[in-house]
């Protein structure tokens, strides 16, 4: 029996092996330059030998200090694949949460994420001054609020994006309100809660890489997972149900994995818009708009993205710092126009 | 007929004690300056018609100046910043988000500020009290020029210029004593726990600057885009290995132990050394009278180091 | 064989179809006719579980699994602009892939069959949004004949095609019902083509059913005139009827 010939097209999206081959490039060079790059005036070429000095079997000399080589291995390090792991959640979170809403504008902050976590952040910071708490209180403050938004979209709207929508707007804009409120009384604690709004990698370590991990590859994985229902949901709500999906848990799963992963990142790094927007918007112009496309290379790029704005944060204006969220908004949203019109233009 | 005209001369003479210019003056009329009398605040020259007996402080750093200055029996409220010292009258108003009905209700007759978040100055020169509006110094000399002007706004004219004298001249010995020790150590001043800090460009920079000491922040503020208070980058502070770091956010939960326990920073000679200065946070960010308890503070911190 | 029992739907206080038992059989070809508003599109969505309703729907192996059991084309469907051709018949698939899973290579053959069978192979690689509105109507069906169920309730399935595709489509379905022993309710406003190929006509008029039987018996000018509110001519002859429309005979 012969097998039957495959036209070239017959197969369902997938990325393809450049865009994969780009993503990987890009995390693995942004990644390198990271280590490079810094403000504590450590040679580059130095540290490229220490790498290789560490790599087993092989014996390189180079001339860091004691100290030069901690700032490497205990600050450099973690930062660089902290900000590579926040940057893939929150921009495969953004995709997750557009898709499950059939809405461009979604992102988790969209249902009251970040106003939540914020809120978290400034009761954490007006209760103990201690930042210690500051994550978990963020963590929660997030997941409540999206929790209610979901209560609050249901039960007064229906079942429709629309409500949900307008639901997490108010609950953002209430909990931006008591914010302001704690804030205005506690104004000791504006700065501490501002700079962390305007989001942070600064103080960071592998012990805080070791706390996002868990929430990150798992929820990762369940995005992933979903990535072939995310494109089913795009054909409405009726008619994904008519074959067969299960729309409201779906929808639980997906919105629970993204939000989860989001609150854990937000607790560590502080706010940092644009990326979730931003990177799987680009994805779809320029790699294609189905979610088998867009939710893996979103880990990819949003990494590398992160990174990369990151080691702007940190080498523009050293030695000082730059708040990365100044950085993603800076560079982000004209990178965002050219590559919108750049498509316009070639059709 | 003697004991009457003894008794007469006896009432005459303690009537003549009992005049006007008799020996119980107050000091606020030595010195000259009399009422009315204008001084010059941050908003513009202020005329202050009679000494004021119902003063209001909306300032923790004015609070502290005033009692500084001999001023303190004629402060009425103060607000609830004002922690030093503490027979200062502390009330619920707030100096951040200042209330003027609550203000005026207490019927000042002289408010100082330090903030003004909109229309409290404007608010309260319209009901006719007279506000002093003082932010924060830049200079030591400004902590001078702010003691003199309360002094002369208050009557104390005097003892102001020697509270000045003595700020001045505790701040030289403190900085005699510790002989040069100072010379080219380095240190960070830590405003909170994200890496804000000052540069030598700043009020409290030029105290650490007294001493001859070099601080690690400063090419980060090289043109002053900061305005002297830069965030650092992590790996900066760490490589950079300042001498002695000084905390200023203690208050915050900050502390030797906090700071030794972040990643990365236990190879740093002032960790492994425990020179490291948990500084009054209150001290560490006002203007007045203790800043010679900062100045002493820095000396402490740099005896320490010395001793190894 | 799917069987409607006492079903009615009800939108806030008005009562928008039933009560309504009706018994389709394995193999046969029912056409659902009637005027606007009539509830034809409601009485298919009732099957897929899609609105709330009174009574129950049931098909002959006792379950109702949506997607396995039954294919549904709505009258509107929703289809995303940048999403292919062949991605979008592969959503047909679906039922038959776990959440997990990937489509084999069964799945990737079904498709393709259902693409060849609507002469949309050639297409299976242009965005939705290039296609006409004929051949997104034949994409549609495709994906519905891609999820090889045994249960077609088909709303409105020609209503863009013009009279060369819509006969082929059907023709299509027909073949298909024959050989595979499908269950066929299609609501169609063209009411001669309804006649053609359907084995027996359901007319429904305010929710409820007035005619039922083959199309001779329900396409005859006194109930037509009566339920659409205009005169026709019915013209019988070897074809079947045939429904013409008049200006006068009101």
């Amino acid at each position: 029996m012969s097998l039957p010939t495959t036209p070239p097209l017959a197969r369902p999206s997938r990325p393809s092996w450049l865009a994969i081959g780009v993503g990987v490039g890009a995390v693995i060079l942004v990644g390198a330059a990271g280590l490079l790059l810094g403000a504590a005036g450590i040679d580059s070429i130095q540290v490229v030998r220490a790498l290789l000095d560490a790599l087993p079997l092989i014996e390189v000399d180079n001339t860091l200090t004691e100290i030069q080589l901690n700032v490497l291995y205990e600050i450099r390090a973690p930062r660089v694949v902290l900000g590579g792991m926040v940057g893939a959640i929150l921009a495969v979170a953004g995709a997750s949460y557009q898709g499950v809403f059939r809405n461009p504008l979604a992102d988790p902050y969209l249902l009251g994420v970040a106003a939540g976590a914020g809120l978290g952040a400034t009761m954490a910071f007006a209760v103990s001054g201690d930042s210690s708490v500051l994550a978990p209180f963020a963590f929660l403050g997030g997941m409540a609020a999206v929790a209610v938004t979901y209560t609050l979209g249901r039960s007064v709207g229906g079942r429709t994006t629309t409500s949900l929508i307008l639901a997490g707007v108010a609950v953002a804009a209430f909990a931006t309100a008591i914010q302001t409120f704690l804030l205005q009384r506690n104004s000791e604690t504006l700065r501490q809660v501002y700079s962390w709004i305007l989001g942070q990698l600064v103080t960071v370590g592998w012990g805080d890489v070791v706390g996002l991990m868990p929430y990150a590859l798992v929820a990762s994985a369940v995005m992933l997972a979903s990535r072939r229902m995310l494109d089913v949901l795009s054909i409405g709500d009726e008619e994904a149900g008519a074959l067969g999906i299960n729309v409201v848990r779906l929808r639980w799963v997906v919105v629970i994995a993204a939000t989860l992963a989001t609150a854990a990142a937000v607790s560590v790094s502080g706010l940092i818009g644009f990326v979730g927007i931003i990177v799987p918007h680009t994805i779809r112009i320029l790699f294609g708009a189905s979610y088998r496309v867009i939710i893996p290379l979103s880990l990819l790029f949003g990494a590398a993205f992160l990174m990369a704005a990151d080691i702007a944060a940190r080498t523009l204006v050293a030695p000082a710092e730059l708040p990365i969220g100044v950085v993603t908004a800076f560079f982000g949203a004209p990178f965002f126009i050219m590559v919108l019109r750049s498509m316009r233009r070639s059709g | 007929m003697k004991r009457t005209a003894l008794c007469g001369l006896f009432v005459v003479v303690v009537a003549a004690c009992s005049g006007p210019d008799s020996a119980a003056t107050t000091t606020s009329t030595l010195g000259g300056a009399g009422f009315p009398t204008t001084v010059e605040a941050d908003n513009g020259s202020v005329t202050i018609d009679q000494r004021p007996v119902a003063i209001i402080s909306l300032s923790s750093t004015a609070t502290e100046m005033l009692f500084a200055i001999g001023a303190g029996p004629q402060v009425m409220a103060v607000d609830d910043q004002s922690n030093y010292p503490t027979e200062a009258p502390v009330t619920d108003l707030s100096g951040f988000t200042p209330n003027l009905e609550a203000i005026l209700s207490y019927e000042p007759d002289l408010v100082v500020i330090t903030f003004d978040p909109g229309e409290l100055i404007a608010g309260l020169e319209t009901a006719g009290v007279p506000v002093l509006s003082y932010t924060a110094a830049f200079t030591i000399d400004d902590v001078y020029r702010q003691m003199e002007a309360l002094g002369a706004a208050t009557g104390n004219s005097e003892i102001a210029q020697q509270a000045n004298e003595t700020i001045e001249a505790d701040l030289a010995e403190i900085v005699e004593n510790s002989a040069g020790v100072g010379d080219d150590v380095t240190y960070y001043h830590e405003i909170d726990a994200l890496l804000y800090t000052v540069t030598s460009s700043t009020f409290f920079g030029e105290i650490y600057g007294l001493f001859g000491m070099d601080n690690v922040a400063d090419p980060a503020d090289e043109d002053g885009s900061f305005f002297g208070y830069p965030q650092l980058s992590e790996e900066y502070v760490v490589a950079s290995d300042p001498n002695i770091i000084y905390l200023a956010n203690v208050l915050y939960g900050e502390s030797a132990e906090t700071v030794a326990t972040r990643p990365g920073w236990d190879v740093m000679t002032s960790v492994k050394n425990g020179d490291i200065v948990e500084l009054d946070s209150d001290v560490a960010s006002r203007w007045g009278p203790r800043i010679v308890e900062f100045a002493q503070s820095i000396a402490d911190g740099l005896e320490e180091y010395q001793r190894g | 064989m799917i069987t409607w029992d006492g079903v009615s739907v009800t939108y806030a206080t008005t009562r928008v179809l039933g009560p309504l038992s009706l018994r389709v059989d394995d193999g046969e070809w029912v056409g659902l006719i009637g005027p606007n508003g009539a509830g034809k599109s409601t009485m298919l969505k009732t099957a897929i579980g899609a609105v709330d309703h009174e009574g129950t729907v049931s098909l002959s192996n006792g379950k109702r699994r949506p997607g396995l059991d039954i294919a549904w084309m709505p009258q509107r469907p929703q289809m995303p602009d940048d999403m292919t051709v062949f991605d979008y018949v592969v959503l047909g698939r679906t039922p038959h892939i776990g959440y997990l899973g990937s489509e084999s290579r069964g799945d990737l053959d079904s498709v393709e069959t259902a693409l060849r069978k609507l002469g949309m192979l050639e297409f299976a690689g242009r965005g939705l949004v290039t296609l006409s509105g004929g051949e997104a109507q034949r994409a549609v069906l495709a994906r519905a004949l891609a999820q090889e169920a045994p249960v077609l309730l088909l709303d409105e399935p020609t209503a863009s095609l013009d009279i060369g595709h819509a006969l082929d489509v059907l023709e299509v379905l027909d073949e298909l019902r024959a050989a595979e022993g499908l269950t066929v309710v299609t609501a169609v406003h063209d009411l001669t083509l309804a006649g053609r190929f359907a084995d027996r006509l359901v007319l429904l008029g305010d929710g409820i059913v007035r005619g039922d039987g083959p199309p001779e018996v329900v396409l005859t000018e006194d109930l037509l005139r009566t339920h659409y509110g205009r005169g026709v001519r019915v013209i019988q002859d070897q074809d079947g009827p045939t429904v013409v429309p008049t200006r006068t005979n009101d």
